[in-house]
């Protein structure tokens, strides 16, 4: 992938060593130790410009996980052709789609592995990409190609209770909350962006789930969206009943 | 039986070519031996008006099912489903089939998905029935309304849904139409008009009927096909409402050497909603009328209401399931007096246990208690009012293969 994206390194503070722990005739080299302290704090700083993090909470202020996140530039920029094609996977494991939501930028391949001891017809009729997959356990099927940005919606046609959504963005930055309700965009160069949130669980209007930030040089940039609205009921790991629906 | 003898033909006709396909065969087999100490009067299925599975000359050790399910994807698209079972109930056939047919699913390409069925199949109604074969997860006999929709009722026709797939618009549900057209049901009704309301795990099958001398529902007496029409809202994965009107469109003036036709229309609604992993509740109505004999002598022609519903609950915590149901059930004789009239009034107490212990196996536990009054009990010796009772502890195993 042209833009990958990496896990927050984090504030690195470096660690002051008092002078007192070496005693008096290491005031000198307690010297050299601060200086070099300022040094790293400096470096430091200069890493988080590029850092755009996005936070989701809900009416109550609690983290939204599994919220897709998307950064693009403001005006946009040609970015570079990807050198190498990006896969990913949707898994399919106790008739759930794993991961549920799953995030991809436009040309990525995506695998369907079938986990389960039983088969799937993995199908989705939307606009950006219709596709469907046959009867098959394990990874009998290739990699299929998302060559249009928007929503993807999955179902297997044996299990109806079976929904997955692949998102397929044109943003050059992108990923999903974690269970703190962040995500962590790195690399980012400063300018302004659009930032968009999107959910099946969120019931909030699309039109409010938009955010411009700034991403300075040398200043980290982050954007807290508190919804407004109840989250959608989202389904919860059922135990398997060895159902027979008719 | 030339039906099942079809069945195994067509069957090892497609396994051949199939052989060796993902998936193509699927075997699920579940076999139920229980101990049983019951309480009251003989059994319907015995010959008596009890209304449990077994009674006292009938309890200790005995075979609560064996069955195999088994679907063949003959395509993508289309797959033939047969159920067989064994349930040692004195049947005339100790193999028989509940269900056979074939379904046709094609890949939805847009919102609205259809699937068809043509055979022989249990009408899409029960919210608590979702084991093949009509077994229960929630215990071991099903409710009063879902005993008699097993005893008495078969689709033998075809049947057309339409589903409305609710994820591609946004919405995580799904909203289903289905309409079936069938025949080969006219007796159904009898049952309930000469025992009342039952609660079994004991469906019938398609040759070989129930008691004795069994009682067999799946003829064509007259010539009038019947419908039944449903709708099916599932809701967040959390609540499921179903509701179904059925009428057979029997002319109850019908009747062949060895069956009478029953009118027999009911309407039902039911709604389970499951707020958490763990929480099941489950509530079904059910009303309806039935009547046979002769439209020209209305006070000759037998005809009865009847109606009956139902609440559950269940709480599965890691291995465990506990489950708790009570049933009202009663039936109102109208037309047609010979004898006592078929007025059944009960209720009945349910408490289950499972616990699965893991590799396919699963032992459950079942406390059931019928209170009833149903008049023509009289007639065979018998005190109108029983208060009947059945303790069952079933050891299952289960197992399924897949080529």
């Amino acid at each position: 992938m042209t833009h990958a994206i990496r896990p927050s390194s984090g504030t690195n503070r470096p660690r002051s060593r008092s002078a007192t722990e070496y005693g008096g005739a290491a005031r000198g080299f307690a010297k050299r130790v601060t200086f070099a302290g300022i040094i790293w704090v400096a470096f430091a700083s200069l890493c988080d410009a590029g850092k755009l993090t996005v936070i989701v909470v809900d009416r109550s202020g609690r983290a939204v996980a599994e919220v897709v996140a998307t950064a693009a530039a403001v005006p946009p920029k040609a970015s570079a052709p990807a050198a190498e094609v990006a896969t990913a996977r949707m898994d399919q494991h106790d008739l759930a789609f794993v991961p549920r939501v799953l995030v991809v930028a436009i040309g990525t391949k995506v695998e369907f592995p079938n986990s389960d001891s039983v088969s799937h017809q993995v199908y989705s009729f939307s606009p950006a990409k219709r596709f469907q997959l046959p009867l098959y356990k394990g990874a009998l099927h290739p990699a299929v190609t998302f060559d249009k940005a928007g929503l993807v919606v999955l179902g297997c046609n044996i299990h109806d209770q079976m929904v997955g959504y692949i998102y397929v963005t044109d943003a050059p930055f992108f990923g999903k909350t974690d269970s703190q309700g962040a995500l962590h965009l790195t690399t980012v160069p400063a300018g302004d962006y659009l930032v968009t949130l999107w959910s099946p669980f969120v019931a909030d209007d699309p039109a409010t789930l938009t955010r411009t930030v700034h991403v300075g040089e040398r200043d980290p940039a982050s954007t807290r969206v508190q919804l407004t609205r109840d989250l959608r009921a989202r389904p919860e790991p059922r135990p398997r009943r060895t159902d027979w629906e008719y | 039986m030339r039906l099942c003898g079809a069945m195994v033909l067509v069957s090892a006709a497609l396994w051949g070519p199939l052989a060796g396909a993902q998936d193509r065969l699927s075997v699920t087999g579940e076999v139920d031996v229980r101990w049983v100490y019951a309480t009251g009067v003989p059994s319907y299925l015995d010959g008596g008006l009890g209304t449990l599975r077994f009674d006292p000359d009938h309890d200790g050790p005995r075979l609560g099912y064996a069955l195999l399910a088994s679907r063949l994807r003959i395509t993508d698209i289309l797959t033939l489903h047969v159920v067989a079972d064994a349930y040692g109930d004195h049947d005339r056939n100790f193999v028989d089939l509940s269900e056979a047919f074939i379904e046709a699913r094609p890949f939805p390409t847009h919102s609205i998905r259809w699937n068809a069925r043509v055979g022989a199949f249990f009408m899409p109604v029960s919210l608590e029935n979702r084991g093949p074969g009509w077994t229960d997860v929630y215990s071991i006999t099903p409710s009063a309304l879902n005993t008699w929709l097993g005893e008495e009722f078969r689709t033998i026709g075809a049947e057309v849904e339409a589903r409305w797939l609710g994820a591609s618009q946004g919405y995580l549900g799904d909203v289903a139409l289905v309409g079936a057209v069938y025949g080969w049901n006219d007796p159904a009704g009898v049952l309930l008009a000469e025992r009342g309301f039952a609660l079994t795990d004991r469906p019938s099958t398609l040759f070989g009927g129930l008691g004795m001398p069994p009682t067999t529902f799946y003829h064509q007496v007259g010539r009038n096909p019947g419908y039944y029409s449903g709708l099916t809202w599932r809701h967040h994965d959390r609540l499921e409402i179903r509701a179904l009107r059925y009428d057979n469109r029997a002319d109850p003036s019908a009747e062949t050497a060895t069956a009478f036709a029953w009118r027999t229309r009911f309407s039902t609604v039911g709604a389970r909603l499951e707020p958490t992993a763990a929480w099941t509740f489950i509530v079904q109505y059910l009303d309806g009328d039935t009547a046979v004999g002769p439209n020209s002598v209305i006070a000759e022609q037998f005809k009865m209401t009847y109606r009956t519903v139902f609440a559950l609950t269940s709480f599965e915590w890691n291995r465990e399931r506990f489950t708790a149901r009570f049933d009202d059930f009663r039936t109102h004789q109208l037309n047609g007096f010979f004898g006592p009239p078929s007025n059944d009034l009960g209720h009945a107490w349910t408490l289950g246990w499972m616990h699965d212990l893991g590799h396919g196996w699963q032992l459950a536990a079942e406390w059931l208690r019928v209170t009833s009054r149903f008049p023509p009990r009289v007639e065979i010796g018998e005190s109108a009012g029983l208060i009947e009772s059945q303790t069952q502890v079933a050891v299952r195993y289960r197992f399924h293969l897949g080529v």
